[in-house]
């Protein structure tokens, strides 16, 4: 099959938001000896269009998180193939995000994370419920420019505190941009405690997040 | 005791017996089954013991559905709530709705709409505010502003507390989170007054530690508790109003269970606070009809189980300011809530989502739920009020009714009086002024805050003890890295 043909099938897997379908042609792709790294400008294609029309107000949520979910799942095979040639993707900069511990909200992180990913970051996404502790793991596995914590619950808004004064004491706070969100969160309180950034939606987030890269 | 709206007219149902076994059964199934993930060594272990079926690895407890139908069983379905000032007790449950606020984050000026932190005065004015309205008979956690100025984030809750025991005599809901429900317990005893407990699910089907902890603080006390959730419909339930009803009504269970396992005959509240979402910004839709639909299925179903239940839904709007969309959005919600039988509403004072909340329209609000009171308590049909001998004495024109003792004993009786609307006619209104009800309601803000005292004040021992509370609770959070050199700084300079 020719390259032309495997590559518009990935696009396709990603537009009809369709995991298996995109992760076996991922895998097809690699079998072929396609670049990865033009595979990945393909797909970083394909989530561009979906997040246009999302933007445009022709798709809707589900759709957003279908084909970012179908991306997610054929990002891996894409990463362990350049890590084999020791080669790395470009990217706008890298984000560790993750919804705090005590709060299980996962939309709002996970449209930021969508769309950061639509906007060409790399994001390693935590999930949610993320203890202090393992954002710290996080940081030093990932070594990100930018770390992004999300709070729906004012009573869990606290632990976005308890997450930078844990980067402080380890002595890396300086070397990541942190920006909050999320319902419970305000412009003072991110300034209370000595965010870089906060913003209240997910399309501002991206934009924060590429003005902190100095994009 | 407050008297609140007693229904008189049949609840509205809209689901079939048929309808509601299948989502009985289906809630049965999901608690068996699928199960309900607790994060709590301590209620596992006591679940277990109970005949549930626990994996301790991924704390998933399934539930039998012979223990679910006896908890069931055990709760109360209608319970006094104490108030300092007995007047003011709650009689929850069975045909009796009770109204309550909804709280807001922030305040709003009305000149520009935008949010912003509120202000001690403005909190605590909040609360001599709702103390004075007619029809809102109690507090919603977190109330009004989740916290105000100089007050560290994670002091919110009791701060609140503080403020409604010190200005109300009205029952207040309190939240928990940070072991705050600890210290919120401890000011309800000093102040001789019931509050109302939570637990929170944390949609899909888990519970996470701090829930549960709260549950066993609440439940050991002996203080009746909340259950409820939070749901959006397509995001953290099914997209389907029946899907959803199944998970929440499982998701609210799990807790009513080891609630009446720690003490038998714990007063519970199931709280319906789901939403379809908004699949555009991934928000709660709230205003949406799909909150009405899921409350009339919620309500008719918590009947059966004979549990007193709590609308949430018709408190907040999707506008961000007072207007003809929040009023048509939460008054529908209220409409349903009502007429479907639910013994507590949040509706008082909310406008968007949780974030923001205004007094004016909670003077509103109370016309709004005065209306919607006297709507469900239908009318009376007897000798006296059909009135036959009256009709016949008046006859036709020239008779009338004006100035019969009849239309004086009865008027009140059977109308409904709002205070913040304009009903004036139009040569009234051009020479006062052309009022809108905003004018109106503000009028009657400035004269509850010059005027209302709170029936039974805190005593100046109790005053004290809630004082020396507030401060074990701020020295314990200082203590714990939980309030910064800033927030501590702006605390001592009050």
């Amino acid at each position: 099959m020719s390259t032309l043909r495997i590559i518009e099938n990935l696009k396709q897997a990603i537009l009809e938001y369709d995991s298996d379908a995109a992760e076996t042609w991922v895998k097809r792709a690699v079998e072929e000896g396609i670049d990865p790294i033009e595979v990945m400008d393909e797909l970083t294609a394909a989530i561009n269009q979906v997040g246009d029309s999302f933007g445009k107000g022709d798709l809707w949520l589900p759709d957003l998180v279908g084909a970012a979910d179908a991306m997610k799942a054929s990002v891996p095979v894409l990463e362990e193939e350049l890590k084999k040639t020791g080669r790395k993707r470009q990217s706008l900069g890298v984000v560790v995000i993750g919804t705090v511990f005590g709060d299980i909200h996962d939309i709002g992180k996970s449209m930021v994370s969508t769309l950061l990913l639509a906007e060409g970051f790399e994001v390693n996404d935590l999930g949610v419920n993320i203890k202090a502790d393992d954002f710290i793991y996080a940081l030093e596995e990932y070594c990100p420019n930018i770390l992004a914590m999300s709070a729906l619950l004012t009573t869990t808004a606290a632990e976005q505190r308890k997450v930078v004064n844990a980067m402080k004491k380890k002595g890396i706070r300086d070397r990541v941009r942190v920006m909050v969100g999320g319902g419970a969160i305000t412009a003072s309180f991110a300034d209370s405690i000595g965010a870089d950034g906060y913003d209240p939606t997910a399309p501002g987030a991206v934009r924060l997040a590429k003005k902190l890269m100095g994009a | 005791m407050l008297k609140g709206f007693v229904r008189n007219i049949a609840p509205m149902e809209i689901l079939s017996k048929e309808q509601i076994e299948s989502l009985h059964a289906a809630t049965l199934d999901v608690l068996w089954n699928t199960g309900i993930r607790i994060e709590h060594k301590k209620a596992l272990s006591l679940l277990e013991e109970n005949g549930c079926k626990v994996d301790h690895d991924h704390m998933r407890v399934k539930f039998p559905a012979r223990l679910v139908e006896d908890c069931l069983r055990k709760c109360p379905g209608s319970f006094r709530v104490a108030s300092r000032d007995s007047q003011y007790d709650l009689l929850i449950g069975a045909n009796r709705t009770y109204m309550m606020t909804f709280p807001g984050m922030q305040a709003l000026d009305k000149d520009n709409w935008e949010p912003r932190v509120a202000t001690r005065k403005e909190n605590y004015d909040g609360v001599t505010i709702i103390d004075a309205l007619e029809n809102v008979h109690s507090m919603s956690p977190y109330f009004p502003y989740f916290g105000f100025e100089s007050v560290p984030s994670v002091m919110g809750i009791p701060e609140c507390l503080a403020a409604n025991l010190r200005n109300s005599t009205k029952i207040s809901m309190c939240g928990y989170g940070n072991n705050c429900e600890s210290y919120c317990i401890n000011m309800a005893k000093a102040s001789e007054q019931e509050i109302i407990g939570m637990c929170l699910a944390a949609p899909p089907l888990t519970y996470f530690s701090e829930a549960i902890e709260s549950l066993f603080r609440y439940v050991e006390s002996g203080l009746p508790i909340l259950f409820g959730g939070g749901q959006v419909f397509g995001g953290t339930a099914p997209a389907t109003i029946a899907g959803a009803t199944v998970t929440n009504n499982a998701e609210l269970i799990a807790p009513l269970v080891l609630a009446q396992i720690i003490r038998p005959g714990t007063r519970v509240i199931a709280a319906e606070f789901a939403f379809p979402q908004n699949m555009k910004n991934g928000a709660p839709d709230f205003g949406s009809i799909g909150i009405s639909l899921h409350s009339a299925v919620f309500n008719q179903i918590w009947r059966k189980y004979e549990v007193p239940v709590a609308d949430c839904n018709p408190g907040p709007s999707s506008s961000k300011m007072i207007d003809f969309q929040c009023g048509y959005e939460k008054t529908a919600a209220l409409f349903t809530a009502a007429l479907s039988g639910a013994n507590i509403i949040q509706f008082h004072g909310g406008l968007y989502g949780e974030l923001s909340w205004h007094p004016l329209q909670a003077i509103l609000d109370d016309d709004v739920a005065g209306m919607i009171g006297r709507l469900i308590q239908g009318i009376t049909v007897d000798d006296e009020t059909i009135a036959l001998d009256l009709i016949d004495q008046t006859g036709p024109v020239p008779g009338h009714y004006l100035n019969t003792k009849h239309t004086r004993e009865w008027w009140k009786r059977e109308q409904f009086i709002a205070k913040a609307a304009d009903r004036m006619t139009y040569p009234e209104w051009l020479e006062t002024g052309k009022k809108s009800c905003l004018d109106l309601s503000h009028q009657i803000m400035e004269n509850i805050l010059a005027t209302h005292r709170v029936s039974r004040p805190l005593t100046p021992s109790q005053e004290e003890e809630v004082d020396k509370i507030l401060q074990e609770a701020r020295d314990y959070y200082r203590s714990s890295g939980l309030i910064s050199d800033k927030e501590w700084e702006s605390i001592s300079v009050l």
